[in-house]
């Protein structure tokens, strides 16, 4: 660093490049440094070959992973939407179709005009698939990072859940056209659900989602977070035979306080056996 | 195909690219994690995550600020180092307390690396730097330690852990430059 760097009070931040290119700064550090990467061509400079250098330490580490890891790689991949580009702001991020139901999954598709709905595992689940997927995907702007880390994990679960080979959807709608939609896998004892149509709660108030089975209590899977996002619930016992919504106080309650608002069968989904 | 090809067509949305990347890529993501991480269960689900999200976000690669590979491997590293970081959060600050009163060898990392043409070079390169500069450095990219924890660790000052980073970096790439 040139003593009129350090003159110029620059000299701190800029010293922080190659711990950055290390990923060895605390959150809030790399935050700022990012920030004032944007205003500093030099620093970008620097920064660009200092983490060349790091990069090399990286492939001395090469090794090779579990065969298994491919196949659930690749699976999760064909479940899984991609985001936009820089480039293409108006993209819709989409499913790929056999997740709609309307075309069987990938690799089993060498005849792709033989409809063959009996492979399919979301082939009458079209409107759960897609209240789940709209809701997803809503939102595109002002994100932050951690909204967009805290989305990141979701997709990621979500994915899971997806990539599941016996995943199956399932909603619900009442005659004011509010519902309850859910995707499902038995076997991962997941499901992602979702709730549309509802007025929002006043406040002090939250939805609590419940796991019924038979011969036991209610065990609470969580609340929504308000508007479409959907709940990501795990855990779920093979003998559950429903879900159900409670209005409940801010917080959510051990056990339910109220009426359901809405309940949700999951033996098409493959659970109560 | 070159792996910044492939990224390319892997935004666009082709699986069979993506099916090729992954050949490309799985190997050193997945050492790189395990490197970080240690924890072998830990290090295939960060792996995996970090594959994914290589088919997610291929879109944000800019190939006019470097090798599709360092920003891969770059990916990798963040999240194995964030994962690590979290994990140790909870239990670590007392155990560090115990390793430094034990004083116990930093320097492992020369002994962990395997054979290998690019191992024997980066480890006979890292063996060129002085000791300083190769602890500030292997602490906080292999073992995801950040600058503050590595001047603790070495109790050294803030400012000269940055410097032996900086040194320690640019030594490596003179020593490895005729390396492909």
């Amino acid at each position: 660093m040139s003593l009129l760097a350090r003159l110029l009070g620059r000299g701190d931040l800029h010293s922080l490049a190659a711990p950055y290119a290390l990923d060895a700064l605390e959150p809030a550090e790399r935050v700022r440094f990012e920030r004032h990467l944007k205003n500093c061509e030099r620093c970008a400079a620097e920064v660009r070959a200092l983490s060349e250098d790091a990069v090399r330490l990286a492939w001395s580490t090469a090794a090779p992973p579990p065969a298994a890891m491919r196949d659930r790689v690749l699976a999760a991949v064909r479940a899984t939407p991609q985001e936009a580009g820089p480039m293409a702001r108006e993209h819709t991020p989409q499913l790929p179709p056999h997740v709609w139901g309307t075309q069987p999954p990938p690799g089993r598709s060498r005849a792709p005009r033989e409809r063959r709905p009996f492979f399919v595992p979301f082939a009458t689940a079209t409107a759960a698939a897609a209240l789940v997927v709209a809701s997803l995907f809503a939102v595109q702007a002002n994100r932050t990072q951690d909204k967009l880390d805290a989305e990141r994990a979701q997709a990621r679960e979500i994915a899971h859940v997806l990539a599941a080979p016996d995943a199956r959807a399932t909603t619900r709608k009442d005659p004011q056209g509010r519902s309850i939609g859910a995707v499902a896998s038995a076997s991962e004892g997941q499901a992602i659900v979702t709730l549309s149509g509802y007025d929002a709660l006043p406040s002090g108030r939250v939805h609590q989602l419940w796991l019924m089975r038979p011969g036991a209590q209610p065990r609470s899977l969580g609340l929504f977070g308000g508007g479409d996002t959907p709940l990501v619930a795990t855990d779920l016992s093979s003998s559950a035979t429903s879900l159900a919504v409670t209005v409940e106080p801010d917080g959510g309650s051990p056990q339910p306080t109220s009426q359901p608002i809405v309940q949700l069968a999951l033996k098409s989904v493959g659970f109560g056996e | 195909m070159e792996a910044d090809e492939l990224l390319v067509l892997v935004a666009g949305g082709d699986q069979k690219a993506f099916e090729e990347l992954y050949g490309l890529v799985s190997g050193p993501v997945f050492g790189l994690v395990r490197r970080v991480v240690r924890d072998p269960a830990q290090s295939e689900e960060v792996a995996q995550e970090v594959l994914l999200e290589l088919w997610r976000s291929a879109a944000r690669f800019d190939p006019g600020r470097g090798s599709a590979l360092s920003w891969i491997l770059t990916l990798a590293h963040r999240r194995a180092v964030d994962r690590v970081r979290s994990a140790r959060a909870a239990v670590d600050r007392e155990q560090r307390e115990a390793r430094r009163a034990h004083h116990p060898a930093f320097d492992q990392v020369t002994e962990e690396v395997e054979a290998g043409l690019e191992r024997e070079w980066v480890r006979r390169c890292l063996d060129r730097l002085t000791t300083l500069q190769r602890q500030s450095v292997t602490l906080a990219y292999y073992d995801g330690y950040t600058y503050r924890e590595v001047a603790e660790r070495l109790s050294l000052p803030l400012g000269t852990v940055k410097t032996r980073m900086r040194d320690g970096l640019t030594q490596l790439r003179k020593c490895l430059g005729g390396v492909a």
